[in-house]
């Protein structure tokens, strides 16, 4: 793993040039005001480069994330993603345990409302982030909630099926043991059925925290927000920062890895018996 | 996201009775539903829509609204009985049915405003009147960016995974970073792309390639790992060429992990194509539609073109699904 990293290091230098020569090449014969000569030399100087040269990642990363505490520095933006992220989990978790306990329980409930659920899925959900925005800000939903709703929306499906599958794992064995002991439903359910079902829900949770990131993301793209990922990526987007957009992209790729690591601890924590 | 429906669609219960042993109760969930549709058809056509004549009493008909609803669910609860074929379509068309009546009904009980909230009817009236601009968007959305770039992806993903399995060293180092990937947000990729390619649908399909990749190589090289030691060692022990090995038994046991990441895939796929849009597009596409709607308070059409996105994402999963059940060998 490390040597392909060492091979990606050193070939990003002409990868970076490939792709800068042919911009640089069009900004020099506009006659622009460059200090270089040839096009090659231009390419890790451009100020809108396709691929940033790494002194150029440098210094952006240096822009963009110092003063740490500002609101306008990269890393203040990021805990207000992760936090709309996690309450968005929150929410998507408590939905998903909700729906599954109702699929589990009545069959005419999954055969009536499954076909929706999964047709919800195939939804482009992002599709409706916008103008839930919009909804949820005229009944004065605002802030913080909004983005949690949308990424707990987008969040749901996965925790929804993945324990409704967990809560009929349990072993047909130990269901019959738990009605010779003559064990009560809530019994069997928070002894047995929990249990059984908590290795699904972390797999389950591990595909939502990403989903969940994403649809804050996009929630913060599209609705009129002044902190976090998404707008950065927005406002960057609009003004041709290209050099702000890697660096936001290697925010965003660090959270979306650290929420997951963060979910994979709480799996070793939660069920110490499942690890190998 | 796929394997795990289907499993739960299934379920292994046991037999209910059916609703032909016992005629009562047919009847009766055959009136139940009678009511509950008929009379939420009735609610809307004797409301007056939002905007137009005075507003009614709210509460009144919350109450009505709400009651013809619970009617309805019994009835679809009575009409989910049993095991047949109808038992399991009739359900969920006739769930969709009465939330769409009774959304038509509550809109117009409360006189929601349509720049608020459209009525399923200002929907539909808005599908039909901008149909030709939407199907355009539906078509540079779904056919250009997603269905291409799902192709694209699928299959450099696929190549990817046949080089992981061949070359051990590229596992060690290749695999980790394709998992790392894809905990990525795709969303924050895509305004990079649509920036250094340019506005035209090209960057977009670019987008959807990169974030199908990354499920089919993890889904491809599983699959292609999973084959069990055993038939392995029978391929070796009949003399069978690497390549006959490969056709009969490796492909095989993969296909099913393939087919489950490209389910995954498939509504990844429409959902990155619509964010890529937001970052910017020559003027077409449904992602830009909702962006431009929304701005100008144009929800009906919002609508619309959430329900032909949906529309055009149902039938990718299931023209997936169709291929996995048309290429997957049957077992048990």
């Amino acid at each position: 793993m490390l040597i392909v990293a060492l091979i990606g290091a050193v070939l990003y230098w002409p990868l970076m040039l490939a792709a800068n020569v042919g911009p640089a090449g069009r900004t020099l014969a506009s006659g622009a005001e460059l200090d270089c000569r040839t096009a090659l030399a231009c390419a890790s100087q451009l100020r809108n480069p396709v691929v940033p040269a790494p002194a150029q990642l440098a210094q952006g990363f240096a822009r963009l994330s110092t003063p740490v505490t500002s609101p306008l520095a990269l890393p203040y933006n990021v805990g207000v993603t992760a936090g709309e992220t996690l309450l968005g989990l929150v929410l998507a978790t408590v939905t998903g345990l909700g729906l599954a306990l109702l699929l589990v329980a009545s069959r005419s409930f999954e055969r009536a409302t499954l076909p929706w659920l999964v047709a919800s899925q195939t939804v482009p959900v992002v599709a409706i982030a916008p103008m839930l925005a919009v909804l949820l800000g005229q009944y004065g939903v605002q802030g913080f909630l909004p983005k949690a709703i949308i990424a707990a929306y987008i969040a749901f499906f996965p925790i929804a099926i993945g324990m409704s599958r967990g809560l009929r794992s349990a072993d047909a064995l130990h269901v019959d043991l738990m009605r010779t002991y003559h064990a009560s439903g809530v019994q069997t359910f928070r002894l047995l059925r929990f249990p059984a079902s908590l290795p699904y829900l972390f797999t389950a949770l591990k595909v939502s925290v990403t989903a969940a990131l994403v649809g804050s993301i996009v929630a913060e793209i599209s609705t009129i927000s002044f902190s976090g990922l998404g707008k950065m990526l927005a406002e960057n987007s609009r003004a041709s920062d290209t050099v702000a957009l890697w660096v936001i992209m290697g925010y965003g790729a660090l959270l979306g890895v650290t929420l997951v690591a963060l979910v994979n601890a709480l799996e070793r924590w939660v069920t110490p018996w499942s690890r190998r | 996201m796929g394997d795990p429906v289907e499993q739960t669609m299934t379920p292994a219960r046991p037999p209910a009775r059916t609703a032909a042993a016992r005629p009562g109760a047919a009847l009766l969930t055959a009136a139940a539903l009678l009511v509950g549709v008929g009379g939420l058809l009735l609610v809307c056509l004797t409301l007056p829509a939002p905007g137009e004549g005075t507003a009614p009493d709210a509460r009144a008909w919350l109450t009505g609204i709400l009651a013809l609803l619970a009617v309805g669910a019994l009835g679809v609860r009575g009409a989910a009985q049993g095991m047949s074929r109808a038992a399991r379509v009739a359900p969920p068309l006739l769930t969709g049915l009465l939330a769409v009546l009774a959304a038509e009904g509550l809109l117009r009980a409360y006189a929601v405003p349509a720049g608020l909230i459209p009525t399923p009817t200002r929907v539909l009236a808005a599908l039909w009147n901008a149909r030709t601009v939407l199907l355009q968007d539906t078509y540079t959305t779904f056919v250009l960016e997603a269905l291409l770039g799902f192709l694209a992806g699928t299959v450099l993903g696929l190549a990817l995974a046949l080089l992981v399995v061949r070359f051990r060293f590229l596992e060690r180092g290749l695999l980790p970073y394709a998992a790392l990937f894809s905990s990525i947000p795709i969303v924050a990729l895509a305004p990079v792309i649509v920036k250094a390619i340019g506005l035209d649908w090209p960057s977009k399909t670019v987008v959807v390639a990169v974030t199908v990749l990354f499920p089919v190589v993890v889904g491809a090289v599983r699959g292609l790992q999973s084959a069990s030691p055993l038939h392995l060692d029978l391929m070796h022990t009949y003399a069978a060429a690497p390549t006959r090995t490969f056709l009969d038994v490796r492909v095989p046991t993969a296909l099913p992990f393939v087919f489950g990441a490209l389910k995954v895939a498939s509504t990844l796929a429409l959902i990155s194509a619509i964010v890529a849009e937001f970052f910017g597009t020559n003027g077409h596409g449904l992602g830009f539609r909702i962006q431009i709607e929304v701005g100008r308070f144009g929800l009906d059409v919002v609508w619309a073109a959430i329900v032909l996105a949906s529309i055009a994402g149902i039938a990718f999963f299931s023209l997936v699904s169709a291929a996995e059940t048309r290429f997957l060998p049957r077992r048990s």
